[in-house]
This record gives structure tokens, C-alpha cells and sequence, in this order.
């Protein structure tokens, strides 16, 4: 029995180690940070942090732009994200389907964009974007794909640009998985092509369709880098477009203890709309 | 049982360690009087953070000649790009750089948090005072006695770029009043360009025009700060650019980006508003205007005025917890006042000495190639003498620029006015201001 349990330390430890040092210990920092306040004396005077309970918080409830930047990234989701998944999926079931020739060349190229640095992505597509730069100047001088109407669609772009391949990548390798004979039976029964992706491929990898629409969800309540690279191209995009640049301007205030209570309430959101999302398939599952 | 219980331990510990550090830094007292500006015994070596283009040919000058102070540079991202927000979160976690670039306008948001060595305990530092142009002691010391919480370094007083080939060639005579400056916009539209490119994201530009008309936006009165964005000189500049914007005769380029580069660079915009250093953002953005640049003094409010605005500027700081300020002091005294490193700076990155003597030094007297060889310091040697010297900067200034271009931004887009962003941007200041306990008069 004691040997047992030397082992399944010895197993168990270094990702308890990990999980706590870079996990579980900023989180609990945040949280405390978000339940302090400074208080200092004159106009220079020098700060204290004292317990505030939750005046943060009502800071971050009362925060008119915050929870504007939290609709938005809800429209932009609703959007972007089924539009994604539906290309994901298309794809895969097209590598899938055999009519493809050259497989794994496709299979590397639409996941290429995942390899670009987020950044990088947002800053080339910002030049595509640019009405003087741009090497489609019929399209841009014709749109402004910057303007305060296109900015947040003009995201959505780069941003499925960027995933589609590896939410892709994902709904394939979970294809792969499924057993021949399945194909085989539905073979002689008589389905179709199309048929077969329709009843059995797809109910198949609706696990991995959920999957991918919560990271998906987690994804878009955190978008940060493309609205912080936009936001020098573009006068559409504020310093508190989204929930995210909202934390990054507040810290550069510096106000650490405010930018965490936005963190946390943040992190709180995503975690309820990605369980609430699950909790919806998964009933679907039962009937 | 036993290797990982120790490894626990250690790591609870180590993590217990970290939360005493970091609050033991709050806990430590300022520490004054001459002790906090001794020498150090031995070799010493300085961290110096900054973004000044060409910096380690400069200090590598400074490192040749002192064996015993040497100094280590790290780059980065201008201040309000990245630095700053470094700045910050290194002073918060107790590993902040010795020395430290610091605009005027962020020296008091760096001093509100407490980040600030102050270096009127060291002898050498206060009597350089009066080799420094007035203005800038005021910045570095708030006025206060007792007080020099960095070095300046440069200064950015402001004239006027123009194309003088397209001025010439349109029969526009070049505006010296702001009126004249409007009548000049109308025609240079007619000739299918923009006068300029309003900079609706780099709020320092409008500080600047603000600071010439006699606009003050903030006041410390020793109890409490008052903000106020839309005193009637700043809401004149408000108007008057508004205007210009409605009117479509100046363009609205993201400032500081490739397409605003290529704007100029291809003769769309056909002035700039901007300080000294600006000779440099030209020179390098928009290369194939070669020789076709000239410099005049800034438009003036009334006819035959003589007032400058400055744009930008930036002293040297020695942050809190640096271990050998007296060395510090030392390294940037030399850096801003010397010659021999002024005339550096000047060569690497055009910056203009904020010392007095540092106007007739002989790289400034030249005439400059690009700007069809036009002695263009000299405009801006008179204008640096023109600079009001009471203008002061709030403590939390990265979040009044912040809020201030989102106002901006939307103006440009053809949302609200300019003068309605600054009051925006005033409110949302004071909330700042009292969220972060800095005492506001409402």
C-alpha cells in the first residue's frame, strides 16, 4: 500500500507542482488583487493597499464601455464562431471524402495560418486592409474595411483565417477515428456520399464540434492581440474594445487591482457561457 | 515519501518568500538625507532602459572611460508603446531597471506610484540646475523644492514643417497666424493635397497645440489635483481643429503607422505641426520628399505673437530601489549635459539638448541636408525660449491619452466633437483619478 502511494506521488506531483505554480496561484493572486485598494494621503502620496472588498467589483458593474465590449464579442461569436466551424467542418469532411487529391498538402496548408504568430496575422491583414497600401486598392478605396461599421467583421476575418485549419485539424483526426465497418454497413444500406456525412460522419464528431466550439467561445471572450494590433490602424478600434484590451489598458494605467477584478469577472463570463454551452449539447445528447 | 515532501516544502516556502517580497517592498520607508546619495564602494554596473535609436553607441562612450561605473542599456518600444506598462509591472515586482527614460508627461504617473528616486540629496544633480532650460527643472521637479525626480534630457518645441517646393509652386504664402493657417488649408485642398494630417490617436500632438494656446489641463495644488480639459484655450484649439475636420481639409491618418508615413512620403499631407524631433520622423518616413522640407515658426493665435508649444521631451529617471543612485546620477548627468554626449545623441536619434548651452552646439548650427540645407535648430532655438514653463501634466496621463483618443477616433469617424471627447476624457480622468484614492477636486 505505501509503496503505491510513492508511486502515485511521484506521478502525480510534478503536474500538481506545475498546475499550482502557474495555474492555480496566479488566479488566487488575482482574486486577491481584485479585493484590495489603494488609499494614499496628498497628491503625491504614497500608496497602500487595503482591503476594498468588493468596490472593484462595483467599479467593473458600473463600467459602461466594459460591458458594451462584452456584447460585442458576444455579436462577433455569434457570428464568426459558426462560420468557423461550418468551414472547419466542410474542410475536414472534403480531406475525409477522398474527392480530394494531394490530402496532406491541404491538410498542411489550411493549417498554416495556425503557425503564424497571432500578431504577425493581424499585422499583415491590417496592411490587406489598408485603403493606401493595400495591394487590392480597387476593394479598399472602394470600402473602408476599417471603418467603425467593417473593423469588428474585418477581425472576424483574420480570426477565422488563423483557426480554421486547426479546428479542422481537430474535427479530422476525429473522423479518422471513426471504425470502417460503419462505413461499410451504411455502405449497403445504401447511402450516398453525402448521405454518409450527413448521418453518420457528422453525428460521429459532434463531440469534437462541441469541443472546438468551447475553445471556440473561451476564444472570443479573449480576444486581444488582433483589436491591439487594429487599433493603430484602425479609428474604430478603442482602448476598450474588447473585454481583454479593457484589462491591458487598465493595468497600463497602472490600476493592477481594477484590471483584476475585470480579469476575474471576465474569466467568470466565459466559464459560465462555456458550461451553459455544454450543458445545452449535452442535453441534446440524452434525448 | 521523503525527496517529494522536501520539494513541497521548498516550494511553499519559496512562495511564502515571494509574498513576503512583495509586500516588504511597500513596507520600506523613503530613505533621505545624503546617505540615500553615497557612493558605492567598487565596481558598479547601471541598467539603463530606454528606446532612443543608436543608445549603446552613446553610452559605449560613457563605458570606454569608466571602468567602474559601467552601464548595460536594454531597448524596448517608445514609453506609451510598451515601456511604460514595463516600467510599471517591474516596479511593481521589485526588478525595475536603475535608469529609466521617462517623458515629461509620465514623470507623474511614475512618481503617484511611488517609482521615482528622488535626487535632490545628491550635490551634483542640484547644481547642475540652473544648466538646464527653466521649463524642464519645473517638470522634473514639480515645482517643489527638494525635488528632482530626473535628469532632463531633451525638449520638443514645436514649428512648422511644410513643403516649401508645393507652397512655392501653389502661390500659398506660408501661414504665421492659425487664421492663415485655416485660409492655407482651403487651398492646398483646391490643389489636392491636405494642409495636415490631424492626429486623432496620438493625443500628445493636441497637448502641444494646447500648451501654445495657453491651455492647462491640470493644477496640484498641494492637497488635491483639478482637471480640466476645457478651459477656454484648449476648447479654442478644439474648435478651431474641429473645423478644419468637418470641412474635410485635413486628413485623419492613424498617426505613426506606414500609411501615415506614405501620406507624406507621396505628398498628400503638406504640413506638420511638430516638434524638433519630428526633422527625424520626416527624414525616415517619407525619404523621397528629400529637399523639398522647410521649417517655419509655429502659427500663432494673434498676429505677431511669439509663443511655442512643445510636444514630447523626456528626462532620465533613477527608479525606486535602484541600489547605487549616486552612480546614476552621475552616468546621466554626463549623458545630458556633456557635450561630447549631447552631440551623440544628436547624431544617433536628432534629439535637442534640454541643457541651455546645448542649443550652440556646433552639430546644431549646421545647415540640414534634407531640409534643402536650412539651419532648421535655429527655429527651434527661438521657439524652445518661447515655451510657457507652468504647463503640468496629470498622474495618470497613459489613461487620459487612452480615453481622450477614443474620443478622437470616434470624432474622426464623424462621431461628436472634439471639445465634447475632452470632456469625456476629463470625466473619466477624475474617475481615474478616485479610483486610485488621488485626491480630485470634482
Amino acid at each position: 500500500m505505501k509503496g503505491k502511494w510513492k508511486a502515485l506521488t511521484f506521478f502525480i506531483l510534478p503536474f500538481v507542482l506545475l498546475f499550482a505554480a502557474f495555474y492555480l496561484a496566479p488566479i488566487l493572486y488575482a482574486i486577491k488583487q481584485s479585493l484590495y485598494k489603494v488609499e494614499r494621503k496628498g497628491t503625491f502620496g504614497k500608496a497602500t493597499e487595503v482591503f476594498g472588498g468588493l468596490d472593484q467589483y462595483q467599479r467593473v458593474f458600473t463600467d459602461g464601455p466594459f460591458w458594451e465590449s462584452i456584447g460585442r464579442v458576444l455579436l462577433f461569436g455569434i457570428v464568426q464562431v459558426p462560420v468557423m466551424l461550418g468551414l472547419a467542418l466542410i474542410f475536414a469532411l472534403l480531406l475525409d471524402s477522398g474527392l480530394v487529391k494531394g490530402r496532406r498538402f491541404f491538410r498542411l496548408a489550411f493549417f498554416v495560418p495556425y503557425a503564424v504568430p497571432g500578431v504577425v496575422a493581424a499585422i499583415m491583414w491590417g496592411f490587406l486592409y489598408s485603403p493606401n497600401l493595400s495591394p487590392f486598392t480597387a476593394v479598399t478605396s472602394a470600402v473602408d474595411l476599417l471603418d467603425a461599421d467593417l473593423v469588428l467583421w474585418s477581425m472576424a476575418n483574420v480570426v477565422t483565417w488563423v483557426y480554421v485549419g486547426y479546428n479542422m485539424l481537430i474535427i479530422y483526426s476525429s473522423l479518422l477515428a471513426i471504425p470502417q465497418e460503419v462505413y461499410e454497413a451504411a455502405k449497403i444500406d445504401g447511402a450516398g456520399a453525402i448521405r454518409t456525412a450527413w448521418s453518420i460522419k457528422i453525428p460521429l464528431v459532434m463531440p469534437a464540434i462541441v469541443l472546438t466550439t468551447v475553445f471556440s467561445i473561451i476564444g472570443t471572450l479573449q480576444l486581444l492581440a488582433e483589436p491591439a494590433v487594429f487599433r493603430t490602424f484602425s479609428s474604430a478600434v478603442t482602448s476598450t474594445y474588447t473585454p481583454n484590451l479593457t484589462v491591458y489598458s487598465t493595468s497600463s494605467i497602472p490600476n493592477f487591482n481594477l484590471a483584476a477584478a475585470f480579469s476575474v469577472v471576465l474569466a467568470l463570463a466565459t466559464c459560465v457561457l462555456s458550461f451553459a454551452f455544454l450543458k445545452v449539447t449535452q442535453r441534446g445528447g440524452d434525448k | 515519501m521523503r525527496p517529494p515532501m522536501r520539494s513541497l516544502s521548498i516550494a511553499l516556502a519559496s512562495a511564502l518568500a515571494l509574498t513576503a517580497c512583495s509586500s516588504g517592498g511597500d513596507a520600506e520607508e523613503t530613505t533621505t538625507g545624503a546617505a540615500a546619495c553615497a557612493p558605492s564602494s567598487g565596481p558598479v554596473t547601471l541598467t539603463y532602459t530606454t528606446w532612443i535609436p543608436g543608445i549603446e553607441n552613446v553610452v559605449k562612450l560613457w563605458n570606454d572611460k569608466n571602468p567602474n561605473i559601467q552601464v548595460k542599456v536594454q531597448t524596448g518600444p517608445n514609453g506609451n508603446g510598451g515601456t511604460y506598462a514595463n516600467f510599471f509591472n517591474q516596479l511593481k515586482a521589485g526588478n525595475a531597471p536603475d535608469l529609466g527614460h521617462i517623458e515629461y508627461d509620465a514623470l507623474p504617473s511614475f512618481r503617484v506610484q511611488d517609482g521615482l528616486t528622488n535626487l535632490a540629496d545628491c550635490a551634483e544633480v542640484t547644481a547642475a540646475k540652473d544648466q538646464f532650460v527653466d521649463w524642464t527643472w519645473g517638470q522634473v521637479s514639480f515645482g517643489e523644492q527638494n525635488a528632482v525626480y530626473g535628469i532632463p534630457q531633451d525638449t520638443g518645441p514645436m514649428g512648422l514643417f511644410y513643403r516649401k517646393d508645393l507652397f512655392e509652386k501653389n502661390n500659398i504664402p506660408v501661414p504665421t497666424t492659425w487664421e492663415e493657417y485655416a485660409a492655407a488649408a482651403e487651398k492646398v485642398k483646391a490643389a489636392g493635397g491636405y494642409i495636415t494630417n490631424f492626429s486623432q490617436s496620438d493625443i500628445s500632438q493636441f497637448a502641444g497645440l494646447s500648451w501654445q494656446a495657453g491651455g492647462r489641463w491640470f493644477a496640484n495644488d498641494g492637497t488635491k489635483w483639478t482637471v480640466n480639459f476645457s478651459d477656454e484655450a484648449t476648447t479654442k484649439v478644439a474648435n478651431y481643429w474641429q473645423d478644419l475636420i468637418t470641412k474635410k481639409l485635413v486628413s485623419a491618418v492613424p498617426p505613426w503607422t506606414t500609411e501615415w508615413d506614405n501620406a507624406y512620403n507621396t505628398g498628400q499631407a503638406w504640413t506638420w505641426v511638430s516638434a524638433v524631433w519630428g526633422a527625424n520622423s520626416i527624414k525616415s518616413g517619407a525619404p523621397d520628399t528629400s529637399g523639398k522640407w522647410a521649417v517655419a515658426p509655429m502659427p500663432q493665435w494673434t498676429a505677431g505673437g511669439t509663443v511655442a508649444g512643445n510636444w514630447g521631451g523626456s528626462s532620465t529617471a533613477v527608479f525606486k530601489g535602484s541600489k547605487h543612485p549616486y552612480e546614476a546620477a552621475k552616468f546621466v548627468l554626463w549623458l545630458n549635459t556633456s557635450e561630447e554626449a549631447l552631440t551623440a545623441l544628436n547624431k544617433e536619434a536628432q534629439l535637442y539638448p534640454a541643457t541651455k548651452t546645448g542649443a550652440k552646439l556646433p552639430a546644431l548650427s549646421e545647415g540640414v541636408e534634407f531640409y534643402g540645407g536650412q539651419k532648421i535648430y535655429d527655429v527651434f532655438a527661438t521657439a524652445s525660449t518661447q515655451v510657457s514653463p507652468d504647463f503640468v501634466w496629470g498622474p495618470t496621463m497613459t489613461d487620459t491619452y487612452a480615453t481622450a483618443s477614443d474620443g478622437f477616433k470616434a470624432v474622426v469617424s464623424g462621431t461628436g466633437t472634439l471639445a465634447d471627447a475632452l470632456k469625456t476624457a476629463q470625466t473619466k480622468t477624475v474617475a481615474t483619478l478616485k479610483s486610485q484614492s488621488i485626491p480630485v477636486a470634482e
